[in-house]
């Protein structure tokens, strides 16, 4: 049921968990029972009036638009395939990649064809605004396969260190966007416990610009 | 698809609703209208199309892509209306110029827009919504508000908070820090989306003092109460918002004599993308739904289009939102049970008079379609769904009784 004094945040299962919940720590909400390797997907922090519950990426919009969720942590990526109308209130600086275009090594100017990608959306509109012909394969993991098996001329695909794509003989050649996780709210949410989320934001944000003078 | 199969769906973003929902939206309308009603409000029905003269010259980008379009006989553009504003200052510049001032309409009814991008969304919205027209003041502004609160109050909601705005502060902050044309632009769509991480990276890209800039990205967190005007006045230099926060000083007033100031929370972000708002804006919100239950503002100019220029106000519900957190948090009206008539042989007018006598009493009467023995009559009735039964028999006795409602739900 809706309860005004408790907020419910979203977080993504999987490599973007730590990081998050290392920042909730540092604004002093103790996540340790989130750590802890269980079976679990709902976990309530009874002094601060929190609930977290753990889910798919893709699927963090998703509980956030239907107010499952008043909040989200989720990657811009995520945000822009699926152009839900969420609140995009912080960047948390998570995760840091970007989405880029790559083909096999020495293939000149990417200037259209079949391209595979687990971000349909995104590809069509990026390649629509260049006026670039292209045909959109949907792959839900190891894209890097497609261009190897001639299944595509080139993939959309997040990139950190690029090793996964040197190692299958790709090369970057065009940087969609910069990714980070960012912190999301349904319309709302936002308004009826506005003054929670604010709080929350306001001590997030002190902590991410803390966070960015120190030198590291 | 085969063509089978298309025939028995219906196309993306619309839907049938059956009787126990279609009943509940219906009373849920009226309730709506009697409120309007009750404040004075005349209601005023317009066609579902028009020439789209009448609307996509007003619209601008941000209705035009989305309106259903189509050509009459003589090749003219008809467009299916997206709104019931632009119709209803069609109609006062028209039939209604005469009227004594101010004036107060509303309306109910469907709006077609195509839905872009979005999963599950609906193409076809039940507004409802009202328009004060000929007052300028903040009584008008405060009048419209307080009326929205009533609505939901009166319906038996209980958590909801309204944000209130004025599109002149933002306005007023651009233009006294000197932002150029289009960034004023960028800057308001990213307000509206509630995108603050585009609007502090493009705000940081701009060529501005950075007192400008945190000013700027201050806003998003000017929400509160009254408290929150004075904090906003210090970030605008040369008063240049001053008018759009008196005004909302004074709204506020009024609201709190209205005693609805304790659901409003003053958020100077909020800006309405519809390019006719000139001055308060609205939104209404309640928690565990992602969407605004209504939402409306002031439009000045707007009626210039047609006519002579009048000051205006309003405000639309969202019929279909506000059903779907009715039903979560309140009992909803549920259909009453159903009486099955059922009569034996020469019996037919008494059954006839008797189901005639029970509809005037308000009931919900299903009468046979023939003759049968008072057990087949049962049996019918009880497979029909209905909750008891009145029986007319042969012999001119009457049975009535109770049905196993369960046998609704068999063969």
């Amino acid at each position: 049921m809706v309860n005004k004094d408790w907020l419910t945040v979203a977080l993504a299962k999987g490599r973007m968990l730590p990081p998050a919940l290392e920042l909730f720590e540092k604004v002093g909400i103790g996540c340790g029972q989130l750590r802890e390797n269980s079976r679990k997907l709902v976990f309530t922090v009874e002094e601060h009036k929190l609930r977290f519950i753990l889910a798919k990426p893709m699927d963090i919009p998703t509980y956030v638009e239907y107010g499952v969720a008043d909040l989200g942590v989720v990657g811009k990526d995520v945000l822009m395939e699926q152009e839900k109308e969420l609140y995009e209130l912080l960047d948390l600086k998570i995760g840091p990649c970007r989405l880029a275009v790559a083909q096999k090594r020495g293939g000149g100017k990417f200037n259209g064809g079949y391209v595979a990608t687990k971000y349909p959306r995104v590809a069509d509109r990026y390649f629509q605004g260049q006026g670039k012909q292209t045909e959109v394969i949907k792959l839900h993991g190891s894209i890097e396969l497609a261009p190897l098996l001639n299944l595509a001329d080139a993939i959309v695909d997040l990139v950190s260190t690029g090793k996964t794509l040197i190692e299958h003989h790709l090369e970057e050649v065009e940087v969609i966007a910069w990714i980070t996780s960012r912190l999301v709210a349904n319309p709302g949410s936002y308004q009826v416990k506005g003054a929670r989320v604010t709080d929350l934001l306001q001590r997030l944000e002190a902590v991410l610009t803390e966070g960015a003078a120190e030198p590291c | 698809m085969n063509e089978k199969l298309r025939r028995l769906l219906t196309p993306e973003g619309v839907r049938d609703l059956l009787p126990e929902l279609a009943g509940q939206k219906r009373e849920l309308e009226k309730m709506i209208q009697a409120s309007f009603s009750r404040w004075g409000y005349g209601e005023v029905s317009t066609p579902a199309f028009e020439y789209s003269a009448n609307f996509v010259d007003e619209m601008k980008a941000e209705l035009t892509d989305k309106v259903y379009r189509f050509l009459d006989e003589r090749g003219r553009t008809l467009v299916l209306r997206p709104d019931f504003t632009l119709p209803l200052a069609r109609v006062v510049a028209t039939h209604l110029s005469a009227s004594p001032l101010p004036l107060r309409l509303c309306y109910g009814g469907d709006i077609y827009r195509y839905a872009h991008g979005q999963q599950g969304k609906q193409r076809v919205v039940t507004q409802a919504g009202v328009e004060l027209i000929g007052s300028g003041c903040a009584g008008a502004d405060a009048e419209v508000i307080a009326l929205a609160v009533d609505v939901l109050q009166e319906l038996g909601l209980v958590e909801f908070t309204f944000c209130l705005g004025h599109v002149g502060f933002l306005e007023g902050m651009l233009a006294a820090y000197e932002v150029a044309e289009a960034e004023r632009d960028a800057i308001k769509f990213f307000f509206n989306s509630k995108d603050f991480v585009s609007l502090k990276t493009l705000v940081q890209s701009l060529a501005l003092s950075e007192s400008a800039k945190e000013a700027i990205l201050r806003v998003p967190g000017l929400r509160g109460g009254k408290e929150v005007l004075r904090e906003a006045a210090k970030l605008v230099p040369g008063g240049a918002a001053d008018e759009p926060l008196r005004l909302l000083a004074e709204i506020w007033e009024v609201l709190a004599d209205y005693g609805a100031a304790k659901f409003i929370t003053l958020d100077l972000g909020l800006v309405r993308m519809l390019d006719y708002y000139t001055g308060m804006v609205f939104e209404g919100y309640t928690g565990g739904l992602g969407y605004a239950l209504c939402g409306g503002g002031r439009y000045d100019q707007l009626l210039g289009h047609f006519a002579s220029q009048r000051p205006a106000v309003g405000f639309a519900i969202n019929v279909d939102h506000l059903l779907k957190v009715l039903q979560r948090v309140r009992e909803m009206p549920a259909l009453r049970e159903l009486v099955f008539v059922g009569y034996g042989k020469a019996q037919r007018a008494a059954a006839f008079a008797e189901a005639a006598r029970l509809r005037q009493e308000g009931e919900r009467v299903l009468v046979d379609v023939q003759e049968r023995a008072l057990r087949a009559a049962q049996a019918e009735g009880e497979r029909l769904g209905a909750a008891k039964f009145s029986y007319f028999s042969q012999d001119c006795s009457r049975q009535c009784g109770r049905l196993e409602r369960g046998a609704a739900n068999g063969e």
